[in-house]
């Protein structure tokens, strides 16, 4: 009996065995139909590189991005939160401005604006003759569509985070409370005019109107809390948009197809079909070497180790830029009281300081006494620059001109013991200046390596100076963000690592540094700096660039001086892609730019 | 029997009550909530306030369970919040059949290596082919997931180019019996991958347990009336040497649905595991919490069936 049944058993494995064997054999076709391809590919890319020069760009051909990990899905600009949704929408979606090389607002799908005197109104002017992807025209109701959808009671509740767009707006506040059925913020003036109509003075109202549109004849029908799990904001083919490209296919997780968008206002865009596929990070440099994939753009990028090698690759080109960001280490200055956390309230007078590093005397030895350049060179394979001020690098109201802190051993141990922190025990650390013992708990998350690496470098860095450091075991950045910023009551925290990822919109830092803004982590209390940041946004002095310049100048040497945080680094990023991919022309803050106007060598 | 299967599912429903008691506790009791870590500077930490509030979150956890039981017991297990609010079951759904796919793929090249080299090795013990297979268990057990999974794609994918390097499918246009094949196609590195270990592991097993039953006062008697190997190695050693395996099949029933994270993440090979930990680090409590609850089923019903096995394998196994 169980002879048979075993024999059976045995016969179907080998069937099962056979079926496999076969569609091995079976697929495998298809890689030799791709191979010859290729194959092609590389050598007409030779045979074309000294024609190429003459020849413009031709229609047709696609091309493969890859990103590290999928999108949650949400395909809405409205609703979405993550960069990886943002890879689509930046070709799907458009504002009525986008930003150039030198992050000034230039007309996109607006071609003119005005702004009234004392900058409470702008009037935008639109493009004629420009469609949504299902062929219906865009109009000046659907910019007022969209942002009266963001201002619309539900929107928060619904899942949308956007809000800072229109909280400026005239009568936010009323519409969002639902005491008033229209909102005033946005009208139409007629369908290729628009006008928005700020509360107070607003100093870059440009950054306010950027905001992608969404078509109001697809979402005017659909409940506010519908409107994240529509089709129109998850199913391919049914997100609609203006952009070049329109999102017509997926495999979730896996792949992400766009194709061009014949109607598109700025002309019919060269590439056919754009795919991204979900690549796992140790994946992508080997398959952009074997022409696999043509791009890796934000946000993963190639990694900074891997930059030598890719750049060894005949078929792959290579731009790195400065991110928009930072990474710093922080100071805990101050801690909040269990009641106010209890309360999840920010009131500066019930904080209580952490004498650890309450001397700015012992923060700035703290800087002089970290190698940030060694960390740039060891740690990101010098691919990022150490900088001093916390502003992104890229915008005209960064200097450089606040106090350096270049690594110095020396200076940091005249500033300690001018501080009155000697050792005075002779066991090789600083006791304060009571005599007591001094240690500072570093504290850091999990999930960024470098990050992760840079704690134990920082601790010895500080040790060489005789400041005695206990690095914290790493917590998950959950847990680590309840430790530094949700729950910060005395913990004994005296130093936390975190990075921040900025706008390119308004170089404006009050998001992090204000006092009582949330993300002040370090709960930095210096009221010059809140009169500097409110300054440099109040009209009508700030509505000249060059008085905010001034403006932020002295807040960043404020900053650089009072110390809440050292600025550790900023990582560059870098995109590969093929060569044989042209009219790549990348802007500060990402790679995808006029997207339409891409092209490759190697089109039919 | 039937009563037995009846009785052991109705034990099942206050054991699985008991885990969602406990994997909720657990869960709402780690530091943080699914907004914790959306620290963007651009968005006010107020939004995200009355987020929490709008979901309940900011509720007694008894009451936060009561809701979430009340709305289980009928089927509904709720919305993701870090998907903005795609409901649980569609997520789940989508990666479900992958996972289900891949770990048969897998347990089919552990069974059809592991058992015929392990009935190999035991009648031959110390042969060539034995020592080979030794050293390949051993190789199989210390070599990582992701490392070996990393050298398959480098060698097999990328310089070979014989199977795909990741995903599930070469994309939505292939339909019928050409995706079928094509599924095949991308699963088999990830199979032979997730296979890896305890192909090695029952190898080792079925050796030894094949290597003891020969030795056992039975066999020699079986022997000794004169019947031939093969009616020996068949009728008497297999069954009994079998009983350990299935004990074995039926955890991996368990971890089988339960996915594999490694091996999802280097072939980018979307399915449960992944899924699982994304959630319990984004702290999603309601796929934290429907996860954990099928995981919970799966191990239970693996085991159940081990039981019957038992009984089929072993006449002397009787429940009642």
């Amino acid at each position: 009996m169980l002879n048979k049944k075993f024999w059976y058993l045995l016969l179907v494995l080998t069937i099962f065995a056979f079926l496999l064997v076969a569609c091995n054999s079976e697929s495998s076709d298809e890689p030799e139909d791709e191979d010859p391809d290729t194959e092609q590919e590389e050598e007409s890319n030779e045979d074309e590189e000294e024609e190429s020069e003459q020849e413009g760009p031709v229609a047709g051909g696609e091309i493969v991005g890859a990103m590290d990990t999928a999108p949650a899905g949400v395909f809405n600009p409205i609703f979405y939160q993550e960069a990886y949704e943002a890879n689509i929408l930046d070709f799907t979606h458009e504002g009525l401005v986008s930003q150039n090389d030198s992050l000034e607002f230039i007309p996109s799908l607006a071609h003119d604006w005005e702004i009234n005197e004392d900058q409470t109104e702008i009037t935008l002017y639109l493009e004629e003759g420009v469609t949504w992807h299902d062929g219906e025209d865009f109009t000046a109701d659907d910019v007022v569509f969209t942002y009266t959808t963001i201002a619309s009671p539900g929107y928060v509740e619904a899942g949308g985070i956007r809000t800072e767009y229109v909280t400026p707006l005239e009568g936010y506040e009323e519409f969002n409370a639902g005491e008033t059925e229209e909102f005033a913020g946005v009208t139409a003036e007629d369908d290729h005019t628009v006008t928005f109509h700020f509360a107070e003075p607003n100093v870059n109202p440009l950054y306010y109107v950027g905001f992608p549109i969404i078509p109001e004849h697809v979402f005017a029908d659909v409940a506010i809390e519908d409107m994240p799990t529509h089709e129109a904001t998850l199913d391919p083919g049914k997100v609609i948009g203006t952009g070049p490209f329109a999102f017509t296919d997926m495999v979730e997780r896996e792949e992400y197809v766009l194709t061009r968008h014949d109607d598109y206002w700025q002309g019919q865009p060269y590439l056919e079909k754009i795919t991204w596929q979900i690549v796992d990070q140790s994946v992508i440099t080997s398959l952009l070497e074997t022409g696999d994939i043509d791009f890796v753009a934000d946000p993963s990028g190639v990694p900074a180790a891997d930059y030598e090698m890719v750049e060894g690759y005949d078929n792959v080109e290579l731009i790195e830029q400065p991110d928009f960001g930072y990474q710093i280490m922080g100071f805990k200055l101050n801690y909040r009281t269990e009641e106010d956390v209890e309360a999840g309230t920010i009131d500066p007078d019930n904080w209580v300081e952490n004498p650890d590093v309450a001397d700015q005397q012992v923060r700035q030895a703290i800087a002089y006494a970290i190698d940030r350049q060694g960390l740039v060179d060891g740690l990101l394979y010098g691919r990022g620059s150490v900088i001093n001020a916390p502003i992104a690098q890229q915008f005209w109201a960064y200097t450089e001109d606040v106090p350096q802190y270049e690594h110095s051993t020396d200076e940091a141990e005249a500033l300690l013991d001018d501080a009155g922190y000697v050792d005075t025990d002779g066991d090789g650390f600083r006791e304060n200046p009571d005599g007591e013992e001094w240690v500072l708990e570093l504290a850091y998350p999990t999930g960024n390596q470098i990050r992760e690496r840079s704690a134990p470098v920082i601790q010895e860095n500080l040790e060489a100076v005789g400041i005695k450091v206990n690095l914290r075991q790493p917590k998950e950045m959950s847990a680590y963000v309840e430790d530094v910023m949700e729950n910060d009551v005395d913990n004994g925290v005296d130093l936390y690592l975190i990075g921040w990822s900025l706008g390119s919109g308004d170089p404006d830092p009050s998001g992090l540094w204000n006092i009582t803004a949330a993300y002040n982590m370090s709960r930095w209390n210096n009221p010059d700096s809140d009169e500097l940041i409110f300054k440099a946004l109040e009209a009508p002095d700030a509505f000249e660039q060059e008085f905010r310049k001034q403006t932020y100048q002295e807040w960043q040497e404020l900053f650089a001086t009072d110390l809440p945080a050292v600025l550790l680094y900023a990582q560059n990023k870098i995109y590969g892609f093929n060569e044989r991919l042209n009219g790549i022309d990348p802007l500060p803050y990402s790679m995808i730019n006029d997207p339409h106007l891409w092209w490759v060598d190697d089109a039919e | 029997m039937y009563k037995y299967i009846i009785r052991r599912i109705l034990v099942f429903i206050p054991m699985l009550f008991a885990l969602s008691v406990i994997v909720f506790a657990l869960a709402k009791a780690a530091p943080g909530d699914p907004f914790t870590t959306m620290l963007d500077p651009n968005v006010d930490r107020e939004v995200f306030e009355e987020r929490k509030e709008a979901l309940g979150l900011n509720d007694p956890v008894p009451v936060q369970y009561a809701r979430w039981i009340g709305s289980a017991v009928q089927g509904d297990f709720g919305e993701s919040i870090v998907y903005n609010g795609r409901p649980v079951m569609d997520l789940i759904q989508a990666r479900f059949w992958n996972t289900i796919y891949l770990g048969l793929v897998a347990l089919f090249f552990t069974i059809i290596v592991a058992i015929p080299i392990g009935i190999y090795s035991a009648r031959n013990p110390y042969s060539m082919l034995d020592y080979a297979a030794t050293g390949f268990g051993f190789i199989g057990l210390a070599i990582p997931n992701f490392f070996f999974g990393l050298l398959a794609i480098y060698f097999l994918s990328i310089k070979l180019g014989w199977f795909p390097p990741q995903g599930t499918v070469s994309g939505s246009e292939v339909s019928g019996f050409q995706e079928f094949v094509d599924r095949m196609h991308h699963m088999i590195l990830p199979g032979i991958t997730l296979g890896l270990a305890s192909t090695a592991t029952y190898m080792r097993y079925m050796r030894s347990e094949v290597l003891d039953v020969l030795g056992s006062d039975y066999i020699r008697t079986a022997k000794a009336k004169g019947m031939t190997d093969h009616n020996v190695l068949y009728k008497h050693t297999l069954r009994n040497a079998l009983i350990p395996i299935i004990t074995l099949m039926g955890f991996e029933f368990g971890v089988l649905v339960g996915g594999a994270v490694i091996t999802e993440r280097v072939f980018n090979y979307p399915g449960l595991g992944t899924l699982f930990l994304d959630a319990i680090i984004n702290r999603d409590y309601p796929i934290v919490m429907a996860l954990t609850l099928i995981f919970g089923v799966f191990i239970l019903v693996g085991n159940l069936l081990a039981d019957i096995f038992y009984s089929i394998v072993d006449p002397r196994i009787r429940y009642d």
